[in-house]
């Protein structure tokens, strides 16, 4: 039971990171960075799984781990001397809602027929549910991409360097 | 104009000169993806190093920029330019982002940046072939995390790869954007959409669903949440409707092949 939920989240982890490391390549992000994309994808990705399996509601997982990501990339980003954004707007590609926006739109396309619209009277309710779930969780995907200007309220990422004294190198 | 070199940095550049460069530099990054927070910041770093004030009015399509002596208000110069096209780049955000420290830091002089700025501007994306890959992995990938198994994965990077060659080929032949968006989607949903006909995979709704989420603006939405959360409205809204188009083309391509496959499986 609790092996077989392990193997789980590692298939989970295995497969978010291909995605993040992918779309790293999509978005043309630097051949040296595109690791610390596919890792990120795949921490924030894994933890949301672990969220969901022990009860939390989507969106408040999505948020849990967009802002994990989001301060990660804040710190990794001194790391590797490259801007936060360059390797978290792949990771967090991961977990766009494409599947309810999907859905959203095959509802809006079915609307247009009477007959399946007097089958399935509650079809509204399924889009504006979809609709809205796929809305906030685009919302908070991109409140954990700009975490750094909406919590810190500095102007680059270089200022922040959490409590350390050394001299930061550029990032931001 | 002699009197107005700045003693601290030793090197007098002209706003117009400036306004030139900080253009080309501006519209590059707005067209490889920056939100406009982050143009802000790496000119504002630019300017300082000159002595020289700017203000911008990014839109999707173009940047109205104002140059300003901090010694002379009278030395101004306002300038518009429109953004190449479209297509995320992040790699020169980095570039960019670690010159402007460089010569903020006074590492680089004028004609230095100049000179890397051009270079930038030619750093090339990575191949067809391997985006047409890595697009096929992430889609199979994908639809494996919602559910779909390893036919439906492997249907789902079959038609996330053709759709992709696809869309680099009409994109070639300089067609609008937009056509190669509906036509991606309808081969992707076409290659994507014989597993719901012929019922290979188990859930072959999963495959239908994130094949074509290879196309979905991430990038243009995610920016523009990001300016509506930092007050660059009109960028924030230009970059809503630019992503909501492609939403629209997309739906329109799905929607096409949808129903020559026949609407009632769905």
């Amino acid at each position: 039971m609790t092996s077989e939920l392990l193997l789980r989240i590692l298939l989970d982890f295995v497969l978010a990171f291909v995605v993040g490391f992918c779309w790293g390549i999509l978005f043309g992000s630097p051949k040296r960075i595109l690791w610390m994309a596919g890792l990120l994808g795949a921490l924030g990705h894994s933890l949301r799984f672990v969220l969901l399996e022990s009860g939390v509601v989507l969106i408040t997982a999505t948020m849990i781990s967009a802002v994990t990501i989001g301060i990660l990339g804040i710190y990794c980003a001194h790391k590797v001397h490259h801007p936060p954004v360059v390797f978290t707007m792949p990771a967090f590609i991961t977990m766009i809602p494409g599947l309810y926006a999907y859905r959203t739109m095959l509802g809006c396309i079915k609307l247009t027929d009477p007959a399946i619209v007097q089958k399935t009277p509650d079809i509204m309710v399924q889009i504006g549910h979809n609709l809205m779930l796929t809305l906030s969780l685009l919302a908070i995907l991109a409140i954990g991409i700009s975490i750094a200007a909406l919590l810190f309220r500095t102007k680059s990422v270089k200022e922040i360097n959490f409590g350390k004294k050394q001299k930061v190198k550029k990032v931001d | 104009m002699t009197e107005n070199i700045p003693s601290s940095t030793n090197e007098y550049v002209h706003a117009t000169e400036f306004a030139d460069l900080a253009l080309d530099i501006a519209t590059t990054m707005l067209a490889s993806g920056a939100h406009c927070g982050r143009i802000t910041r790496n000119l504002d770093r630019l300017a300082k190093r000159w002595e020289l004030n700017v203000q911008m009015q990014l839109t999707f399509i173009g940047v109205a920029m104002t140059v300003t002596s901090e010694h002379d208000p009278y030395h101004t110069v306002t300038r518009y330019r429109s953004t190449p096209p479209h297509s995320v780049h992040l790699e020169l955000l980095t570039e960019f982002s670690s010159l402007t420290w460089k010569a903020a830091d006074g590492d680089l002089n004028f004609e230095q940046v100049k000179k890397e700025t051009e270079r930038i501007k030619k750093i090339k994306h990575y191949s067809y072939w391997s985006v047409a890959l890595a697009v096929g992995f992430s889609c199979a990938c994908l639809c494996v995390l919602a559910g779909g198994g390893l036919i439906d994965a492997i249907v789902a990077c079959m038609g996330a790869f053709i759709g992709s060659i696809v869309r680099v080929f009409i994109m070639h032949h300089k067609f609008n954007p937009m056509i190669s968006f509906v036509i991606a989607s309808f081969v992707t949903t076409m290659v994507s959409g014989a597993n719901m006909v012929f019922h290979w995979g188990p859930a072959p709704e999963a495959a239908l669903a994130t094949a074509v989420l290879y196309l979905v603006p991430g990038v243009p939405l995610i920016n523009s949440l990001i300016d509506l959360i930092e007050g660059h409205l009109s960028s924030a809204w230009n970059r809503a409707l630019f992503g909501a188009s492609i939403l629209l083309c997309i739906a329109v391509g799905m929607t096409l092949s949808i129903s020559l496959l026949g609407l009632n499986n769905f």
